[in-house]
């Protein structure tokens, strides 16, 4: 027995002291980088609320253009103005994951909301966006906590219903942010904080369409479209969004398109066309994970198509498969033009070197800083408009922009 | 039939050797796109580390146990190294010392819950499973982490597994190490004290124990490779994937584990090969690859991975029984 102890206890040692080595390093930078993190973003989140609300917005809007449709924007933001709590309420956040720093920012926004309401939150998420039935128990032991309201980003829009009619039978109000919920028989939802998705995909296909329009009309060509999966309404949104909008487009200047690949994004598009004819064909891949290596082969498939001439990758993980594949094609910025979406170290140097020709951006920050209010006016009774946040299309030229660059996280 | 021919049939490795070449036969004849040398490399790159977990599992699975941590481990051991190098500008070389030996270390973890404390390799390997991926949170602060790109001041190490010559062409150097990695650990577990003993437990624990062999200390030892080689591969995952994301990781065990099963190596311990085992990752490699080249949608490569691995684990039971008559 005294062996074992000793033997437990030198293992224990040995891992003790490596996590020591990275986790004193950890402790160390952890609050220095989180601090930093707020600080910025405190005058950037101000900022850009100023922004959004006064005028000179409109000047600006000549370079960047905000997907979001301005009157809504202020409309779903003016509900809040002098917002007040009337309690110290306590609210559960159920977050997708945790998996990129695209969360991380929403956390930042809403620790800045919480500290000027007085009201309190707690933040908890699956492993990794996959994760559906972890999030629905996660969900379901929130709302049985009893909070003063529940903030909700969905893996699985569809699981989330039998959740939703237990917190409407709670009177538990529901804010759903990031991705919105099409399906609410009960009304459970109060408010949905979100990009306007179909908008940021239509976005993407406008300017990917502008650049390779002249490329139209000799023979068939193919544009890629790399989907994480096929469950999560926002990611549906995004990709129809893309490829009715690039339809649109290409249909009104005489070309024909065809959609093919993931069943889903065929089925729900405009029209899927016919292949044999088409003067355009629209692939649409979707992984069996949402795992970067699984949208790199997903993405390499399609790019190492002769035919292959635009690639849309639809978040960040799709986008970075995209940019992993491209690390052995080298086709991206050459033959083939690279549209992602979100941001993160390697997307932004990719957009930034002129790999990539842009990608949309969203404000996780503005998203979790409006959710917190959001709640706190549903809690005190307030019945709401929905709320939609800004989105930017950016590219090498406009990054530094005091709309963009805030939204731009590593 | 001859004796020499039985052997050649009844050779695992020999099989599924025919099945890599067959995969590949079949992709390149349905896609000229899988032809293609890029297309190669991709796979490649995105087999190394199935590859190294694949030959670290082998050693528990042969002493008749499991290591599920591997997975969870790697990314965990990635996002350590790559935190030290982005936030405290640690050399990369340092770094990648640091991820290997956090692998040995939870190997160690491993196997002292396993043979001295005697948890049931499930269960144990279960839970090191979950505490890595919690642990890679951690050590990471919860942010995705990008390790330094290939043509970064310190991106040297993504030379180990590709070079770029002069002329443009890119050599997957990679497959060379694993190639030598793999004869290496087939020499330590055909020719060496500690391989034999590692069989030895697989095929008979009691026995080995009786013969007055040190059975706990190789039964340990059997994890610490395993733990080192998740180390290895933590380093080839942060080659290949852009930015090492926390919470990722589970699911990715299974890939090398399947690999090693379809390679011959025994779902009940006491036998197996590490040459096997590397043919039988590169099966689940081409397959992964392979399968999106032919239209077909990602759902199927799942399927038809199952299927492959019923094939391989009948082909052991079919042996078994072969061996007893």
């Amino acid at each position: 027995m005294k062996k074992k102890l000793l033997a437990m206890l030198l293992s224990t040692a040995m891992v003790a002291s490596v996590l020591a080595g990275c986790g004193s390093a950890a402790e160390e930078a952890a609050p220095a980088a989180t601090t930093e993190k707020t600080e910025e973003a405190a005058p950037a989140a101000e900022e850009a609320k100023e922004e959004t609300k006064a005028e000179e917005a409109e000047a600006e809007a000549a370079t960047v253009e905000n997907i979001a449709d301005a009157a809504a924007v202020a409309e779903g933001t003016a509900q809040f103005d002098g917002l007040t709590a009337n309690e110290a309420y306590d609210f559960s956040i159920v977050v997708k994951s945790f998996q990129s720093t695209y969360w991380q920012a929403a956390i930042t926004g809403m620790e800045m909301a919480a500290a000027e309401l007085g009201v309190t939150y707690t933040a908890q998420g699956p492993n990794s966006e996959s994760d559906i039935a972890d999030q629905i128990n996660m969900l379901n032991s929130a709302i049985n906590g009893a909070p003063a309201g529940v903030g909700l980003a969905a893996c699985d829009t569809s699981s989330v219903q039998e959740s939703l009619s237990a917190a409407k039978a709670a009177n538990l109000p529901i804010v759903a942010f990031d991705t919105g919920i099409d399906n609410d028989p009960d009304g459970a939802i109060v408010c949905t904080v979100a990009t306007d998705n179909t908008a940021a995909g239509e976005v993407a296909a406008t300017n990917m369409y502008e650049a390779i329009k002249d490329q139209l009309g000799n023979g068939t060509v193919r544009v890629g479209e790399v989907n994480q999966d096929a469950t999560a309404l926002n990611i549906q949104q995004r990709g129809l969004g893309f490829i009715n909008k690039f339809i649109e487009l290409a249909t009104a200047d005489g070309y024909k398109v065809a959609v093919t690949g993931n069943e889903f994004y065929v089925n729900a598009c405009s029209d899927k066309g016919d292949e044999a004819s088409a003067d355009v064909i629209i692939e649409v891949a979707v992984p069996a994970q949402t795992t970067v290596d699984l949208c790199a082969t997903a993405a390499g498939s399609i790019m190492s198509k002769e035919d292959t001439i635009a690639i849309f990758g639809s978040n960040q993980t799709a986008a970075e498969g995209v940019l992993s594949a491209d690390g052995n094609l080298s086709v991206l910025g050459d033959k083939v033009v690279g549209v992602g979406f979100d941001a993160g170290t390697i997307i932004k140097d990719a957009v930034s070197s002129g790999k990539m020709l842009g990608a949309v951006t969203q404000s996780p920050l503005m998203m979790g800083y409006y959710t917190i209010y959001a709640l706190t006016a549903a809690a005190n009774g307030q019945t709401l408009a929905d709320c939609p946040t800004d989105g930017y299309w950016y590219d090498a030229s406009n990054m530094t922009d005091d709309l963009i660059a805030p939204n731009l996280y590593d | 039939m001859t004796k020499k021919k039985q052997s050649i049939f009844t050779s695992q490795k020999f099989i599924v050797l025919l099945v890599v070449i067959g995969l590949m036969i079949v992709f390149s004849l349905i896609s000229k796109d899988f032809r293609k040398y890029t297309t190669l490399l991709s796979m490649l790159d995105y087999s190394y580390y199935d590859v190294l977990m694949a030959i670290g599992v082998a050693f528990p699975l042969i002493t008749g146990g499991v290591d599920l941590s591997i997975g969870t481990g790697m990314v965990c051991y990635a996002l350590a190294g790559g935190y030290l190098i982005r936030f405290h500008s640690w050399p990369v070389g340092a770094a990648i010392l640091v991820s290997i030996l956090f692998g040995c270390a939870i190997g160690l973890l491993n196997g002292v819950l396993i043979a001295i404390m005697d948890l049931p390799p499930f269960l144990a390997t279960l839970c090191t499973c979950m505490i890595t991926r919690g642990l890679g949170s951690i050590c990471s602060g919860s942010f995705g982490i990008p390790w330094p790109i290939a043509n970064a001041d310190n991106g040297w190490f993504h030379s180990i597994f590709k070079i770029t010559l002069a002329s443009g062409t890119k050599i997957p150097l990679g497959f060379l190490w694993m190639v030598l990695l793999a004869l290496l650990m087939a020499f330590v577990l055909g020719h060496t004290k500690f391989g034999r003993y590692v069989i030895a437990i697989g095929s008979n624990k009691e026995a080995t124990i009786l013969s007055g062999i040190n059975v706990k200390f190789y039964h340990v030892m059997a994890y610490v490779v395993c733990g080192l080689f998740a180390g290895l591969a933590s380093i080839s995952y942060a080659n290949a994937i852009p930015t090492v994301q926390p919470g990722t990781g589970a699911g990715m065990e299974l890939d090398a584990i399947g690999g090693a099963i379809v390679g011959g190596v025994s779902a009940t311990g006491g036998y197996g090969t590490i040459i096997g085992t590397l043919l039988g990752t590169y099966v689940i490699c081409l397959l992964k690859t392979g399968l999106p080249y032919i239209g077909l949608q990602a759902n199927w490569q799942q399927i038809i991975t199952g299927l492959v691995l019923i094939g391989a684990v009948l082909i052991d039971i079919l042996k078994k029984e072969r061996i007893k008559k």
